[in-house]
């Protein structure tokens, strides 16, 4: 009789194990984003116990790209994964690893609800949808307030000749400069530098024209962008290589910042975050000042992998997460990153945070306006041209401004082809 | 008889079963991944379904890819400034090392913290020291009323570069040389001068040549050190300016995972290598000597 109940409960257990499905599912390594998926994950397990969520950051390696490259490679690809930018996304679909979101049962009304449907515009590869977004995050010029005001200045600069007024009265040579004009010489730096200007003075004009695989940055708004960078480097009001943290210890007044750098701020220079002040990045002098500015989003999301043998209890498990807003304001509590729809600033759900998080409540304001990267399979190597081609000639003025950009569209157009 | 053969056999079976973990652990970990070398050199892959077979079109892409010629000729810029700079402080160190009375311990650790310290953490030490409003510059412009563009400068980057990795590099090369030194028996010297020999003469006619296997072993270091350095330039100049810091190994990676390109960067990988190995092979020939030191 014992025995027989042994074999019996034995029995029980291998059907229960082989009748839970198995998704595996990978998230960013950042403290802040485990936490809100480790919660989330343990309610979904808790509501469906028929299915098995094997949740982990994606493994430790160069870059989320690397890891995830490298698990394809080996057949070992997860079925979800979140921290996909645009251009990623664009090559895995190249390669065919994506499962097209907008075919699946389900998804206009995921959209609706969750109210990302111009976002989602904005993250579409060949008319499909690979990829929900999960935040965007809006890059703003972050600026001193004491420094702006010991330089005679009340408000903060919005055009470029109002940076050059300020930069006159401003900057001392080798000790402190006006702006941190370009971001670094890495090919990811093109986005929170000249991208995100070219977007501020073009109303969010793509610098790719994705339909006919052209660049198109070398118009009237690239010129002004480009002259822009040049006239501050001729005149030695801004520099490269400023040590690290130059915003908080006052080697510039005004910087380019992502939202991400809000709970560093927080965090290494408390006395520093009440002298903040966020504004819009600078636009061209002629840019009509009732008409809202654009920016640059830096932004990430969630696929599906279609090497998953159980696509439908992963788009169920998707489409649970993303028609929570509870979900979406516990994210912004827990990462101070806004989450990509566009109600945040009409939902009550989120009005607490932003009483109580200002300077996160500015970057809300710039979600509808914050425009992700071209989605394009090729970004490595035209942020590499832009950067050798148009970024680096204009620092050193070795090119004039209609040369560099010329330059820079006739080899970014030779690759897109 | 028929005992002892089977103690030799018994010996052997020893022998290769405690060789075998090496074995195993080689044909694993360089034996598969030299043979996907090998099949990826002639293939294209992006990572999904099987390789396709290409022939040669990988090789002569790298053969007329201006962007790979250029890292490596900025390895061998590197070495330029590299390997001249750290073999005399190293010398000197091991030199300085062998006079002092007290202490060699603690000096010799002190140079080696150097060696162990994070890249990604001094990369960011340097780049403050350096940059246009740091220390240096700042003392520089005071002193003299000059700066020097360390990191923004096409001419002076890699020169900087070097500099970072001399500093972390001398204390070890220093020991191996210090090691070299130390077995220089003494009656030598105190032969040569009976002979009348001065401290110059000693010096080349005696510690030079006989240093010769420890400044081979560390010019061997030195080269394959160069054409894998890559978190120095990845975290300071990214590459720049002008890709005047742009090595093979940071151009391979992005071109492996970022262009989605692995077979041809597995391509680069072996002209690397051949590249590399080449050199030791040329340093050794030419300057390798027998030195007997009994």
């Amino acid at each position: 009789m014992k025995k027989l109940t042994v074999v019996f409960i034995a029995l029980l257990l291998t059907v229960f194990a082989f009748s839970q499905t198995k998704l595996v599912f990978w998230t960013a390594p950042n403290p802040q984003q485990e936490m809100f998926w480790k919660e989330v994950v343990a309610e979904y397990e808790t509501l469906h116990p028929e299915i098995d969520i094997e949740w982990s950051t994606i493994p430790a390696a160069g870059s989320s790209e690397e890891a995830i490259l490298t698990a394809i490679a080996s057949g070992r690809a997860p079925d979800i994964s979140t921290n996909i930018f645009s251009g990623f996304a664009a090559q895995l679909a190249d390669i065919g690893q994506l499962v097209a979101l907008n075919e699946l049962e389900g998804f206009d009304e995921l959209v609706e609800t969750r109210k990302m449907g111009s976002i989602i515009e904005g993250w579409k590869i060949n008319g499909n949808a690979y990829v929900i977004p999960i935040y965007s995050n809006p890059v703003l010029m972050w600026w001193r307030d004491s420094l702006l005001k010991e330089a005679g200045f009340d408000n903060p600069p919005r055009t470029y000749s109002e940076i050059y007024e300020f930069s006159k009265n401003f900057v001392v040579p080798m000790e402190r400069y006006s702006i941190q004009v370009i971001a670094g010489r890495n090919w990811w730096d093109r986005w929170f530098d000249f991208i995100t200007y070219y977007y501020a003075g073009g109303q969010g004009k793509s610098y790719i024209d994705t339909e006919r695989m052209k660049a198109t940055f070398n118009d009237e708004v690239g010129q002004e962008v480009a002259q822009f960078i040049k006239t501050m480097f001729d005149n030695q009001w801004t520099a490269v290589d400023l040590g690290s943290d130059p915003f908080y210890n006052g080697a510039i007044a005004g910087t380019l910042m992502g939202p991400w750098s809000i709970a560093y701020a927080e965090n290494q220079y408390p006395d520093v975050v009440d002298d903040i002040v966020i504004t819009p990045p600078p636009v061209p002098d002629n840019y009509p000042s009732d008409q809202p500015i654009y920016t640059f989003a830096d932004a990430k999301g969630l696929v599906i992998f279609n090497t998953t043998k159980n696509l439908e209890e992963a788009w169920e498990f998707v489409k649970w997460v993303f028609s929570r807003e509870d979900f979406d304001s516990k994210w912004l509590e827990y990462t101070k990153m806004p989450p990509a729809r566009e109600d945040l600033l009409s939902n009550e759900v989120f009005a607490d945070f932003w009483e109580t998080n200002p300077l996160a409540a500015e970057y809300a304001k710039y979600v509808p306006y914050a425009v992700p990267p071209a989605p394009i399979t090729t970004t490595v190597d035209v942020q590499d041209i832009m950067t050798v081609e148009l970024i680096e000639p204009l620092m050193h003025g070795t090119k004039d401004v209609q040369k560099a950009l010329d330059d820079a569209i006739k080899a970014i157009n030779r690759i897109l082809w | 008889m028929s005992k002892k053969i089977g103690l030799a056999k018994k010996e052997a079976r020893k022998g290769f079963s405690i060789s075998s973990i090496y074995l195993i652990y080689a044909a694993i970990f360089w034996g598969y991944p030299f043979v996907w070398l090998f099949i990826l050199l002639f293939s294209k892959w992006r990572f999904v379904g099987s390789p396709q077979f290409v022939g040669f079109r990988n090789i002569t892409r790298v053969l007329t890819d201006p962007l790979f010629w250029k890292t490596v000729t900025n390895v061998f810029r590197f070495m330029m400034y590299y390997i001249p700079l750290v073999l005399i402080g190293a010398l000197l160190f091991a030199i300085a090392l062998n006079k002092i009375k007290f202490g060699k311990t603690f000096v010799a650790l002190s140079f080696l913290v150097a060696n162990v310290s994070s890249g990604v953490a001094y990369s960011i030490m340097f780049s403050n020291l350096f940059s246009v409003n740091g220390p240096i510059n700042k003392a520089l412009n005071s002193l003299f009323g000059i700066t020097i563009p360390w990191f923004t400068s096409p001419q002076w980057a890699m020169f900087s570069i070097a500099l970072i990795v001399i500093w972390k590099f001398i204390g070890y090369y220093g020991l191996i040389l210090y090691a070299g030194l130390t077995a220089i028996p003494k009656s030598l010297y105190e032969a040569a001068e009976l002979d009348g020999a001065g401290s110059l003469t000693k010096f080349f006619r005696i510690t030079l040549p006989l240093l010769n296997p420890s400044i081979i072993m560390v010019l061997v270091l030195a080269i394959t050190l160069a054409f894998g350095i890559f978190t120095e330039p990845y975290m300071i100049t990214g590459g720049g300016p002008m890709r005047s810091t742009l090595t093979p190994m940071m151009h391979m990676i992005t071109t492996a995972f970022q262009r989605m390109d692995p077979t041809y960067a597995a391509t680069m990988a072996v002209f690397v290598a051949i590249i590399s190995f080449g050199m030791i092979w040329v340093i050794r020939k030419t300057m390798e000597r027998e030195v007997d030191l009994v």
